[in-house]
């Protein structure tokens, strides 16, 4: 799109990251997208109290072609969702999702029919907030978390490569039901891998 | 000059393109009223509903049974918890190790902040006290597998007197005398024992270069 | 001797809560309640054991018609007292209701609820309240008859009762003694129906506990029974301690895969783990209980060696191969072999044995399929073709119902409690509440056969079709007379599957049965046997019990499978199939669960090595190390079917489990279609609907085989035959992954009459060694005084004594026995 997919990797582009990444991070505007009681804490954010505007959001865009970034505040229902992500497809790159709180994280505790169980079934989620609702310092947390993301993110070849990696990690992750439920409380009274006890 | 204009000085000439920016300035100095949260964490409410914590025995020993009472009262079924048996055979002949008092210890327990609705109900289910709420909230993450907190996450730091599990429980004393305040400190006999495991674990490797 | 239907006269009427409600006479207030809809609170009550009015939980007060007036009307009714002017209530549990009784619980009388009220504070003085860790939390009926019927705070303020917990009454048992309410449930379970009296109340007073003889363990293949009764949770299963609660499992109905008695259970898993195993209540077959092999034998699927995925082997090993790999390589192996057959084992369900019985005929084009793995003969294909298959309890053939109420049972090679427990409860409770005699053809006389109150009519191995014959002419011992005129009197017959060792004997019980007019029924040992019986997987026996040889049966069947001919000759049987495989007739061969040597082989190499093997297997055996293709196949929790118990009943289970694995019919159906046939056995539903609409052949029944008895052999000096099953519980590859369970196994001991001990100048308690023709074995003897001479009884496959292989050599019957250590 721009210069940096005509970079190649080295010192330059991951200069440019960093430029890039701090001036994104601090210039996002969140689309107005409250969907249930999370809304009300999202806008207590907006509020002069926790005042929003320090991390350059004063802006709540009405219109998702002038947001950045989709705070998915509330529940999403069945029929709700598809409408969450057409105003995800009509935001411009480079675009992020909050999930706030359990409801749009998981379903939380409606698990039932009528609620997408994780709004990460319908759109790339970057930041999971828990709560029910998440207070104001716990939404301004995950922006915070946020910016990190985004200071960190790639540019390029580098963003082809990462991209690369994470699926090759996915595609080797161990399927969630086979997962050892907890760390072995007696690990650390076995010996190291290897090493016969009896010799 | 009577018509004569009182010309501005100079240094109102000098900053007149930018004099609007006083206010902003001016206000940089000024105390603020705003939540400052990232760098000033303004203090919760003492009962306010934060991450979860599985509490100790003042020997170190864990205060959770097992029972799933938690998941059992939780409405958004956020935790899990599998219970095993307490094993006071000596690690060295097989034994798995005791966690508790009693016969039973949560050898799995997770909760998984994703459902957690922090309604407290786990709290208000548990028999021993063993699970209570902290005022911690900072718990936003990238990713789904992560906010699902084990059980090594959630048990509470090992404060002064307490030594680190499996170990036995206080010579001579029954399950009950824990509930009923007779363990204030780990005894020498049990910091006896974690240390000879430690010492055990750390040797091993150490004998095979011999 | 069959129950008369109730009539109204012996109906009782009587009045509770203010309804009134008719009941036979006879039953307990607290049945009698049921029947009106009324829950009366109790711990020591259960509809299967007798009345003991233990826990007083039960309380009412009772109201009896006074004595007539002049005019010969009842007076009024009057309460029944206790102390001067005080009413007494009544244990519900024990006292049978009596026309014009007028009964108030807890629901209309408020002294009544009092009373309980207070007998549940003193149950719960000396109970701890650790029902956070207590296995019953959650589906106690303490817990939930304390928040009945109980106070809502506690008035107790000392310290309670404490016992160090848990005490092992036995590897699997484990008990809690503080949390035990007295109720001597377990204790009546062991006295009663299972008769095993190995634990009883102990002590007086507040000490009364339950306590184990310490010389004799618990050791009862019905224990598990006491964990599911007990109303508290006194009592528990090691493997299931600390597991789960009730609230985490998902409850599936199943039917136990052990043996062929056909238990009603309910598994209970958790997270895609089964955590355990209850009996669940089929009146008409287990009634409540099940045994401690079909409660806790379900972690074979879970130790770990499990084919997960299809293997084809490859330059003489085993690798793992895609599905549509292994199926290419299985037909490409199949269609190569010039004749192939079918071993298909016992542990299928009917659906898979009937895909077995149709692939053999369909895509092998064959009758060489036999489901016997295990010692058989000809004469007992005849037999079942003629007396077993087709029958069922709707045909009027002999159900559980009818062992509770026959008058005679006489059992031919067959050991109920160690080879269908279920069949075992049932006769020993014919015998305590029918009186029903049992006579056992058989060299031994067990511990079980003693428990039903049985008479041995002893003989030797290979003499049992002189003695049935013996009896069928009513001449001989006292005892044979005796079984003889009792048999003449109306009475069933059982035969075992050990029977068809002997030859003549089938031909011998079927003429018994013919000549006395007793009723005749078949027990297998395993599950799947009479289901593959029904199926057709069989040489002589297509599905419906058609006969292989009658035209209008094949074209029936063919017509069915849209085929245009079935192969019309009898196939070979399994040994015949073996002996086939051994000489290289047979170049091919699909095998099911058939453990080798179970069928007698000890050198699975020669009959397996040279042919081109297709296992359906579920975990490594003797067959799989010989397999050229392995395709994985599902285990009994993990889909769901239809086992045919003994009677003839269809048992059908659901799948507990939802997993990637197939069954035994789904595998099969991929593998026809591999080799351009089509099978239709892809669901369980076609494959059910299938055999539904195929129905049982209307052909001619074949007559009973006619074998005579064959000379018994002499026995050297010195000698001795041996006799042999298995006990329930012992090295079954359907047992591992749970020690618990296997610390309850019985030890292997060999038996011998006293007599014989004395000849061979050895004593109760020796450690013999047992000369076999595969080897040796020591174990301790143990004399026996009802035993046939010069017989020497020993468990076939248990620890320190597996003798399926010798078994089945020739003269590996005839063993020598010295005392160990001598020369």
């Amino acid at each position: 799109m721009g210069l940096e997919e005509k970079l190649p990797a080295g010192f330059v582009l991951t200069t440019l990251e960093n430029v890039a990444g701090y001036m994104r991070k601090a210039s996002i505007w969140p689309a107005t997208f409250g969907l249930a009681c999370c809304a009300i804490e999202m806008m207590a954010v907006g509020t002069p109290d926790y005042d929003i505007a320090r991390f350059g959001m004063e802006r709540f865009s009405a219109t998702p072609r002038q947001a950045d970034l989709m705070i998915v505040a509330g529940r999403v229902s069945q029929k709700m969702a598809p409408v969450v992500r057409q105003v995800y497809d009509q935001m411009a790159n480079p675009k992020w999702v909050i999930s706030m709180g359990v409801c749009a994280s998981s379903g939380g505790m409606f698990n039932n029919y009528a609620i997408v169980q994780g709004v990460d079934h319908i759109v790339p989620v970057d930041i999971y907030l828990p709560g029910c609702p998440p207070r104001p310092e716990m939404l301004l947390n995950a922006i915070i978390e946020l910016h990190k993301q985004i200071q960190g993110s790639k540019l390029g070849v580098n963003r082809v490569a990462a991209a690369r990696a994470a699926e090759e990690a996915a595609l080797g992750a161990l399927p969630t039901s086979l997962m050892a439920p907890t760390h072995d409380h007696t690990a650390h009274l076995v010996a190291p891998a290897g090493k016969n006890l009896l010799a | 000059m009577a018509d004569e204009q009182k010309s501005p000085g100079f240094f109102a000439e000098l900053f007149a393109p930018i004099a609007g920016f006083g206010v902003t300035f001016s206000t940089m100095f000024r105390k603020v009223v705003t939540e400052e949260y990232p760098e000033e964490k303004r203090p919760t409410a003492r009962r306010f509903h934060g991450r979860h914590q599985l509490n100790r025995h003042p020997d170190g020993l864990e205060k959770c049974v097992g029972c799933e009472l938690c998941a059992w009262a939780c409405p958004a079924d956020a935790i899990l918890v599998e219970g095993a048996t307490n094993d006071d055979t000596p690690i060295e002949d097989g034994g798995a190790g005791r966690f508790s008092p009693g016969e039973r210890y949560g050898r799995v327990y997770q909760i998984n902040y994703l459902r957690c609705i922090f309604c407290g109900l786990c709290i208000e289910a548990c028999p021993t006290r063993a699970l209570t709420m902290t005022n911690f909230y900072e718990l936003a993450d990238n990713n789904r597998a992560d906010l699902i907190f084990t059980k090594e996450q959630l048990l509470a730091p090992l404060q002064s007197g307490m030594v680190q599990p499996p170990h036995p429980m206080v010579e001579g004393l029954e399950e009950r005398d824990y509930y009923l305040g007779a363990v204030t400190a780990a005894t020498d006999a049990q910091r006896a024992h974690v240390e000879e495991q430690s010492m055990r674990h750390t040797q091993e490797p150490t004998e095979e270069v011999h | 001797m069959t129950t008369t239907p109730t009539q109204a006269t012996d109906l009782v009427t009587l009045t509770i809560d203010g309804i009134e409600v008719s009941v036979p006479k006879g039953s307990l207030i607290i049945r009698a309640a049921e029947e009106a809809g009324i829950e009366i609170p109790r711990f020591c009550d259960h509809p299967s054991l007798d009345p003991v009015g233990a826990c007083r939980q039960c309380l009412v007060e009772v109201w009896m018609p006074g004595p007539p007036g002049p005019d010969g009307t009842p007076s009024e009714a009057r309460q029944m007292q206790g102390p001067p002017g005080r009413m007494k209530p009544q244990a519900s549990c024990t006292m049978t209701v009596a026309p014009g009784m007028v009964v108030k619980t807890q629901v209309t009388s408020e002294a009544i609820d009092k009373a309980q009220q207070g007998v549940m504070e003193l149950l719960l003085i000396n109970h701890p309240l650790d029902c956070p860790v207590c296995d019953k939390g959650g589906e106690c009926p303490l817990q939930n008859q304390a928040m009945s019927a109980g106070r809502e705070t506690s008035r107790f303020e000392d310290s309670k009762r404490t016992y160090p917990k848990p005490v092992n009454i036995s590897s699997q048992v484990l008990l809690d003694r503080e949390r035990c309410v007295l109720c001597a449930r377990c204790t009546r379970f062991s006295d009663q129906v299972a008769g095993d009296p190995f634990i009883a109340l102990v002590e007086r007073g507040a000490l009364q506990q339950v306590g184990i003889y310490e010389e004799q363990p618990f050791e009862s293949y019905f224990s598990g029974n006491t964990v599911q009764i007990c109303p508290v949770g006194a009592l528990t299963g090691a493997a299931y301690r600390f597991r789960s609660r009730p609230f985490d499992l998902v409850s599936t109905p199943s039917v136990c895969e052990h043996c062929a008695s056909g238990c009603a259970q309910r598994t209970d898993h958790r997270r895609g783990t089964i955590l355990r195993r209850m009996a669940q209540n089929d009146p008409e077959v287990n009634g409540e209980w099940n045994c401690d092999k079909g409660r806790w034998a379900f972690a074979y699927s879970s130790v770990g060696d499990r084919f997960e995925f299809p293997m084809v082997r490859e330059n003489g090993e085993l690798r793992v191969a895609s599905w549509p790999e292994a199926l290419r390589v299985a037909a490409a192996g199949l269609g190569h072999a010039n004749a192939s057959g079918v071993l298909v084992g016992g542990r299928v369900s009917a659906e898979d044995a009937y895909a077995y019985a149709k692939f053999a005929r369909q895509v092998l084009g064959t009758n060489d399929i036999d489901f016997r793995a295990r010692p058989h003969s000809a004469e007992e294909a005849d037999f079942l073709a003629a007396s077993v298959v087709g029958t069922g309890p709707q045909g009027g053939a002999v159900t559980y119902t009818d062992l509770g109420s026959a008058s005679t049972v006489l059992l031919l090679g067959f050991e109920p409690e160690d080879e269908s427990p279920i069949v075992f409860l049932r006769l020993r409770k014919a015998f305590r509440k029918n009186k029903t005699r049992v006579y056992a053809v058989s060299p031994v006389a067990s511990r079980g056969l003693a428990k039903m109150g049985g008479q041995l009519i002893a003989s030797a191995p290979g003499t049992e079709a002189e003695v049935i014959a013996a009896i069928k002419a009513g001449r001989g011992s006292k005892r044979v007379e005796e079984a003889a005129a009792a048999l003449a009197e109306g009475g069933v017959i059982l035969v075992g599957e050990r029977l068809a060792t002997v030859p003549g004997a089938l031909s011998a019980a079927a003429a018994l049965a013919e000549h006395t007019g007793a009723r005749l029924a078949w027990v297998p040992r395993r599950a799947g046997e009479r289901g593959a019986l029904e199926a057709g997987a069989f040489p002589t026996l297509l599905p419906g019990g058609r006969l292989v040889t009658d035209a209008s049966a094949r074209a029936e069947v063919a017509l069915a499978w849209d085929l245009a001919g079935l192969p019309d000759t009898p196939g070979r049987d399994c040994a015949g199939i073996v002996a086939a495989l051994r000489s290289g007739e047979l170049d091919g061969v699909v095998i099911g669960g058939v453990d080798p040597f179970d069928l007698g082989i000890g050198d699975a190499d020669a009959v397996l090595g040279g042919a081109f093997v297709v296992s359906l297997e579920q975990r490594p055996s003797a067959a799989t190390a010989y397999a050229d293709v392995i395709l994985p196949v599902a285990t009994v929790a993990e889909k769901s079917g239809t086992f045919v118990d003994w009677e003839g009943r269809p048992r059908s289970f659901e799948a507990a489990l939802t997993t990637t694995y197939v069954s035994d019919y789904r595998a099969l159906d991929m593998l026809a279609d591999e080799m351009g046939h089509f099978l239709g056995c892809r669901t369980q539903r076609e494959v059910a609907d299938e055999m539904t609409s195929l129905g049982a052949g209307t052909g001619p029944r074949p007559t009973a085989p006619n074998v005579p008895p064959a000379e018994p052999r002499q026995v050297a000096d010195g000698h001795l035959v041996l006799a042999t099953w298995r006990h329930l519980l012992d090295q079954g590859s359907m047992q591992d992954g749970e020690p618990f369970l296997a610390g309850t196994a019985p030890r292997a001991t060999a038996r011998v009459s006293a007599t014989t001990a004395q000849t061979l100048g050895l004593a109760d308690g020796d450690e013999v060694r047992v000369d076999l023709v595969t080897g040796a074995c020591v174990v301790a003897l143990v004399t026996i005084s009802e035993m046939a001479d010069h017989v020497i009884w020993l468990p076939t496959n248990s620890a320190g004594s597996d003798l399926r292989v010798a078994l089945a050599t020739e003269g590996g019957d005839h063993v020598f026995v010295t005392k160990d250590g001598d020369a």
